[in-house]
């Protein structure tokens, strides 16, 4: 049942015969009203892979009903309803891994993975005592942004960095400040949610800082 | 059945009857992909030496990559994909077309719109949107030069001589309506009445999608069922399958929008129904491989089409089909899509769907379709070898460009290094892309006055 019509294995060959399409047309159409006949070398893979289909159906259905959030249209993060269940009155503890995940997400774009920066563009994080220290400094910054020239070891850069925290919760913006404070070699304690949700109540909902506002309400520590 | 063929040579009736439309979309295409392939080696030139042609503000990245973008798919695949359709469909219908103005028409006004579109976008009027980056008033103009240049095959489906219908057929009907909804629905809540907000995203990843997997893909599958069941003789395996796999390519296929967003601030529903339509995206990419690879394989069927130029080019394509839409749907899922986010990974996988699929399977059914339709031979074998390995060759290292430059953005490795592969497979591709240029404009221009065979 294999071998309908004529081949033809010589593409190159310029003749078009209109016969062989009709033929093609009708032997496909013949195969679609007969199926498969046992008798004919019957093939068990399609079988196998009608069950297969039929197991990817039910794991759908599973999928959804479990990661859908309920079908919320206010539902935009699949680990919200466990983080109500677990916020009780317990301490806020800096959680690195998830950090470095908003990081990746948030900052990495200028400042890079590796915390490096861009030279010329964008201020390393690494070594940088600007990070370091008292860290009301680093969350006013992540909180409401930095507009203008500074110096970080050594070079210069014009900034110009967005408030990235205000959109971010508190507690998301204790994990990432707390990742930069001890990645890459940073070794400067964790801040907790408390702290930057006083923060962010002081300074309200400004603009975005210039770097002689914020170094003399917090000056670089130097080593 | 009817054997009388025209005055001169061995070119069909149906085929005179489109000669000319099919000419024009590929001679148009032609032009556009030696375009593109121009455009995409200045774009991989720039990876390497960001200020090379940097101070004309007509040739910064933003500007070319985008050119390079709608050129290679508005112009290269989709007026190719408009020779094809009409092409593969008035065979398998027995359709001989009346008014081929009609098409032509339709054609030329579609690569007019398209100059004029990205003439603009050369100028810095671009919009935020891939693939809808025209400014608005060419989205009108173009599904109107669409109507009028793809809608042939759907008119020689409705006169279709016996109910019978072969699976290439439903492809390209599905295809055909695809195309115009999607840009009409697009447009309309993207640029001329702007929804708020998330919508946009949501709205634009559904065009994407559409746009790629469903006019793009769809049309090239359907190529892929004729010509493999056309040349090798065989009639398709499994065949009963093949509805199923139509039918739920393009049930799935429209909802993996939301499966490219994930992490983003959508309503956490919408992306798994992403996420569980990009998986299911496995039925049909199973149906579709037991179907061409299962009439292949047996009795050294995947030999005879290697030897087999439209074969070969079209079994590379089936095979970076099923490639792609694997990796789409292991990458889909929520762990695995965090690690690939954002990085040149998706532009490899969307080079394995939209050059190394249907771009080798136009090239395919350009060897079998240019020769029927002109009456002589190819020029140039040579060229033919040249074209396929070059275009190999470079496919697959703009895979590897697109992973090197995953890694490297991950911050493991130094960026203009990772992107050499990318200019390797660039220069490669324009050899391929000019060796069949000339090959078939060569076959073209030899074969003059197409109209006197018009006259039956």
């Amino acid at each position: 049942m294999n071998d309908s019509h004529s081949s033809n294995n010589h593409s190159q060959r310029p003749s078009h015969e209109d016969s062989s399409d009709s033929r093609l047309v009708e032997a496909h159409s013949q195969l679609a009203k007969n199926k498969e006949e046992p008798s004919e070398g019957f093939s068990s893979l399609p079988i196998v892979i009608v069950f297969l289909f039929c197991g990817f159906g039910f794991w759908a259905g599973v999928y959804l009903t479990r990661n859908a959030g309920g079908f919320s249209a206010n539902t935009f993060d699949l680990d919200a309803p466990r983080l109500v269940a677990d916020s009780g009155p317990k301490v806020f503890e800096a959680d690195l891994a998830k950090g470095e995940k908003l990081f990746i997400q948030q900052c990495a774009a200028c400042h890079q993975a590796n915390g490096l920066g861009v030279p010329g563009a964008f201020p390393p994080l690494a070594g940088s005592p600007w990070p370091l220290g008292n860290d009301e400094r680093i969350i006013k910054i992540v909180l409401a942004g930095l507009a203008g020239e500074i110096e970080v070891k050594g070079a210069k850069y014009v900034g110009n960095m967005p408030n990235i925290g205000a959109g971010l919760n508190d507690a998301q913006v204790a994990n990432i400040v707390s990742y930069v404070r001890s990645a890459w070699g940073n070794n400067a304690e964790a801040v907790t949610d408390v702290k930057v949700k006083d923060i962010r109540k002081a300074i309200g909902g400004r603009g975005q800082y210039s770097p002689k506002e914020i170094l003399d309400a917090h000056p670089l520590e130097t080593k | 059945m009817s054997q009388d063929y025209s005055s001169r040579g061995s070119v069909s009736r149906i085929d005179a009857s489109i000669s000319v439309p099919v000419r024009t979309f590929i001679f148009s295409s032609l032009l556009w992909l030696l375009v593109a392939s121009v455009l995409s080696l200045i774009v991989a030139l720039k990876l390497q030496v960001p200020s090379f042609l940097g101070e004309c503000p007509w040739f910064t990245y933003g500007r070319i990559e985008t050119l390079q973008r709608n050129a290679f798919i508005y112009g290269w695949a989709s007026n190719a994909l408009f020779a094809l359709n009409l092409w593969i469909m008035s065979s398998l219908a027995r359709f001989e077309l009346k008014s081929s103005w009609l098409p032509v028409l339709g054609g030329i006004v579609w690569n007019l719109t398209l100059t004029y579109g990205l003439i603009q976008v050369l100028l810095g009027q671009l919009n935020g949107f891939a693939l809808l980056e025209m400014p608005k008033e060419v989205a009108p103009a173009m599904v109107v030069a669409f109507l009028f240049a793809a809608l042939w095959p759907a008119v020689a489906f409705a006169r279709r001589p016996t109910g019978n219908v072969f699976v290439s057929q439903w492809y390209i009907i599905g295809a055909t309506f695809v195309f115009p909804v999607i840009t009409v629905v697009a447009q309309l809540m993207l640029l001329w009445c702007p929804t708020l907000g998330v919508m946009q995203a949501l709205v634009h990843s559904w065009f994407y999608q559409n746009l790629i997997l469903l006019w793009l893909g769809g049309s090239a599958l359907s190529a892929v069922y004729y010509f493999v069941a056309k040349e090798s003789g065989r009639t398709i395996s499994a065949y009963y399958l093949a509805t199923v796999g139509f039918w739920t390519l393009f049930l799935f296929a429209s909802w993996t929008g939301p499966a490219t967003l994930l992490g983003g601030p959508i309503p956490v529903w919408l992306q798994s129904v992403g996420v569980v339509a990009a998986l299911l995206m496995l039925v049909p990419t199973v149906i579709t491989a037991v179907n061409i690879f299962g009439t292949l394989a047996p009795r050294n069927g995947i030999a005879q089409a290697w030897n087999n130029t439209t074969l070969r080019f079209v079994l590379v394509g089936a095979i970076s089909f099923t490639l792609s839409a694997l990796l789409n749907i292991v990458f889909s899922t929520r762990s695995l899509n965090a690690l690939v986010r954002f990085t040149p990974f998706g532009q490899a996988q969307e080079h394995l769907a939209i050059y190394s699929f249907v771009s080798m399977v136009i090239f395919g059914a350009a060897y079998y379709i240019l020769p029927r339709l002109t009456g002589s031979f190819w020029p140039s074998a040579k060229l033919v070898h040249l074209h396929f390995w070059s275009c190999a060759a470079g496919s697959l290292l703009f895979v590897v460009a697109g992973l090197t430059q995953g890694w490297a953005a991950h911050g493991r490795t130094d960026f203009a290094v990772s992107a050499l592969p990318g200019l390797l497979a660039a220069s490669l591709l324009l050899v391929g892309h000019f060796a069949f240029a000339l090959n078939a404009l060569g076959m073209l221009a030899a074969d003059k006055a197409p109209s006197n065979r018009r006259s039956y």
